[in-house]
């Protein structure tokens, strides 16, 4: 068994996987303060941060060869037989002669800078730092610029890791991050007429900025982030269910963070997705139920609605009509099973369909490339692609597994359209929850004039919702948790951030208000242990719980590799103090 | 403190004399006390309240009344809404929308675009104050607060500026400038390895 010595104990070294320092003492427990290193880019060692000492132990004779002088943990790999000593008074005497060398022009704006609260200088400079100054020259000051029409640089706070510039030379390979000038003059620039527009996924410098110096202009002076509640969730933008973590105060969404989750989204998220977050702050967003009478759309309370709902497709069926159930794309499985559920228990004959799916563009896929564009040594990286899907919906294989399960086929919408202009059905019962407009005045109008009773389940008001007999205000992305399955067929849970807006229920509770299923508000966990019992495409969610990860359809947890990946979160965006519980 | 604690010293109450137990002594030192009172407000004007509203009483310097929210030199919020005075008030009484500052405002980078104190919510125990890093927040010797509503006695921006105007004559700012004398002193810290 090989094993590594850190600050005097032994520990086995995981199989299969080369680890630096950095890593290795943090799966024991045993931090190493680091800027510039991230696991996903190559390691150049420049921060100085996280130099330690290290040694061999000879395995015959049990002697061990201390090195002279500190090295960098990340440049160290953890090898058999490898001595790390992290806590020496030289260790730490290095560390504090850092972290005041970092902050010699560093300005002490901290109440104005909006990384203060998840800031790697702040933290480090507490816990490894010294409270005094001893710099008495005049601190360099450097005008904020822009790198970008989201994205500000206040250089005066830039330490230099040069993460930024190797996340734009190394993942997207665009490289519009570089380097100007030297030693203490040196800043990061974008090269002119060429700036981070143009990438999509430029949001994430922000993200792996160490200190305050990218800052999102989306989010720039908003909120402290010390006031934000943070929930486990997953993006809805594209089918790639990028893990994310969905940041709340004050009744409404502020940003969106990504989570890392080696399966799906590494470290990174896409622009489009980061700024998804607005469409939950929409004051447009639909406020009520309504019920048609008179010709006219009335507010009505939810029980009403629900009342209305059961008996107007009771009605179409007593009277010889058939009825289909259009299940959105951007339902979480438990929504589209329950709904399953209840439009097959009106009739067996009934018909189920799946919404529009969104589509735009085509995919782009970003490949890093482990050889090309590398600054230094890439021996630790494990590249993974990073997609971006040209399907805006994150559950379509979800729903489809569900339909398939209850009635063998998937029925598109377009097929459902024709078969509703052949006057095929009378009653019509459309779930939608999309972000995006889904339908036009014209098609909304086609679709009606064939049905006599017509249910829409939506957030926003589209032109169908004008046109329908009963309309459900639904949750928002934010409002709803439940499971989605990506375009890997990755089954991921995603909590609500957001309690359901004034007017509005989740639609898992509206589908089982309409199921009389007893024992009040409804958890999406019980509805996924019962559709793992009864969907077998869903038997690896048997119990309701999903793991951290998430977990690929018809696989066995365990043979996922789940136990392999290792999640990464820099330690300074690690929720501390009363936001860990929160 | 467990009651077995060796550090705990049992005091037996002091035996009291026969008059001490009659109580009259006491008694009679307690009315010439009470009559001392009367002479002094009678005879020699030494009244400790006084007749308000018709006469104001002036607190002490670190009285804690109203908030107020100072202004700079060039008649700006010295606020720079870094919201530590919410993040430090216990009633959760302060609400602040922060925004980028406007351009003309070169040495500063954020202000408040709304800054409002529920004064009712507020317990007046001066954490804001303390908190704050721009010294743009200060409870004033302001103590007759009154009001018709709840509506009214929540401060917005405006009018916590109006407190400044109307009390910075009588209290001045308490840190107008920086601290005087020169920088403080830089000297070598010892190394822990020594």
């Amino acid at each position: 068994m090989t094993t590594i010595i850190i600050n005097g104990s032994e520990y086995p070294i995981p199989e299969g996987e080369k680890l630096n320092a950095i890593q290795m003492a943090k799966r024991v427990g045993i931090d190493i303060p680091y800027y510039c290193w991230h696991p996903a880019l190559s390691v150049v060692a420049n921060c100085r941060m996280c130099e330690i000492e290290t040694g061999s132990k000879d395995p015959k004779t049990g002697e061990i060869k201390m090195m002279p002088r500190l090295v960098p943990g990340c440049q160290t790999p953890a090898k058999d037989q490898t001595v790390l000593v992290t806590n020496s008074p030289k260790v730490k005497e290095h560390q504090r002669m850092i972290m005041e060398y970092l902050l010699l022009n560093h300005p002490l704006d901290c109440p104005v800078c909006d990384q203060a609260g998840e800031c790697g200088l702040q933290d480090y400079s507490y816990h490894y730092g010294q409270a005094s100054h001893r710099f008495v020259e005049e601190r360099l000051v450097n005008p904020r610029k822009d790198v970008s029409d989201l994205i500000q640089l206040n250089q005066d706070r830039c330490i230099m890791c040069t993460r930024c510039v190797r996340f734009t030379r190394e993942i997207t390979q665009t490289g519009e991050l570089e380097v100007m000038r030297r030693g203490n003059h040196a800043e990061i620039a974008v090269f002119p007429g060429h700036t981070l527009d143009a990438n999509p996924l430029a949001g994430n410098v922000v993200d792996i900025c160490p200190v305050g110096a990218l800052l999102d202009k989306d989010f720039l002076h908003k909120q402290r982030v010390w006031f934000l509640s943070k929930h486990d969730s997953v993006c809805t933008r594209c089918s790639t269910g990028c893990n994310i973590t969905a940041e709340e105060n004050k009744g409404r969404l502020w940003r969106f963070k990504p989570r890392s989750n080696p399966h799906v989204n590494d470290y990174w998220m896409c622009d489009e997705g980061r700024y998804s977050y607005q469409a939950a702050n929409d004051p447009g967003l639909l406020a009520a139920m309504y019920v048609r009478t008179n010709d006219d759309l009335q507010e009505v309370p939810v029980d009403e609605a629900m009342t209305a709902v059961d008996r107007g497709l009771r009605q179409v069926l007593e009277l010889g009509g058939h009825v289909a159930g259009v299940l959105s794309p951007f339902l979480t499985v438990e929504e589209a099973y329950l709904m399953a559920r209840y439009i097959k228990g009106l009739n067996p004959t009934s018909v189920l369909a799946l919404g529009p799916v969104p589509s735009r563009g085509s995919d782009v896929t970003i490949k890093p490339d482990q050889t090309k564009g590398r600054t230094g040594d890439t021996s630790f990286i494990v590249s993974r692609p990073f997609t971006i899907h040209a399907e805006k919906c994150p559950d379509r294989q979800g729903v489809e597994a569900i339909l398939t399960h209850f009635q063998g086929a998937v029925i598109t919408f377009e097929e459902l359209s024709r078969r509703v202009a052949a006057s095929e059905f009378q009653g019509l019962y459309v779930a939608s929850d999309s972000i995006d407009p889904w339908i036009d005045e014209a098609a909304s109008r086609e679709l009606r004039s064939h049905v006599s009773f017509l249910v829409l389940q939506d957030t926003n008001v589209t032109p169908l919702a004008h046109l329908a007999d009963v309309v459900l205000a639904g949750a928002t992305f934010a409002e709803k948790a439940g499971c989605y399955v990506n375009a890997d067929g990755r089954l991921q849970y995603a909590g609500a951030a957001l309690p359901p807006r004034e007017g509005a229920l989740p639609d898992l509770d509206l589908f089982a208000i309409l199921l009389h299923r007893p024992g009040g508000p409804v958890r999406s966990g019980e509805v996924l242990a019962e559709l793992a019992e009864a969907v077998p495409a869903f038997a690896v969610a048997r119990g309701g719980t999903v793991p951290v990860l998430g977990t690929l359809l018809g696989s066995s947890a365990s043979a996922d590799g789940a136990a392999r990946a290792v999640a990464f979160t820099d330690s300074w965006y690690v929720p501390q103090g009363a936001a860990r519980s929160r | 403190m467990r009651a077995d604690d060796p550090k705990l010293m049992r005091i037996e109450p002091p035996k009291l004399t026969l008059a001490e137990r009659f109580f009259l002594p006491q008694i009679a030192e307690g009315l010439g006390v009470t009559g001392r009172h009367v002479v002094g407000v009678a005879f020699q004007k030494k009244a400790i309240t006084v007749q308000y509203p018709e006469e104001q009483h002036v607190p002490s310097p670190n009285y804690r009344g109203v908030h107020r929210l100072n202004k700079d030199e060039h008649d700006r919020i010295k606020c720079v809404a870094c919201m530590l005075c919410a993040t430090a008030c216990p009633a959760h009484c302060i609400d602040i929308v922060g925004a980028s500052a406007p351009p003309s405002w070169p040495d500063r980078e954020k202000y408040p675009e709304s800054f409002v104190i529920d004064e009712l919510r507020c317990i007046y125990c001066g954490m804001c104050e303390e908190a704050c890093p721009v010294e743009a927040i200060e409870l004033t010797g302001l103590y007759d607060l009154t009001g018709l509503s709840r509506e009214q006695m929540i401060f917005d921006k405006t009018k916590l500026l109006s407190v400044f105007d109307a009390t910075k004559d009588a209290e001045p700012m308490k840190y107008a400038a920086p601290p005087p004398g020169p920088a403080p002193e830089t000297k070598m810290l010892p190394s822990p390895l020594d």
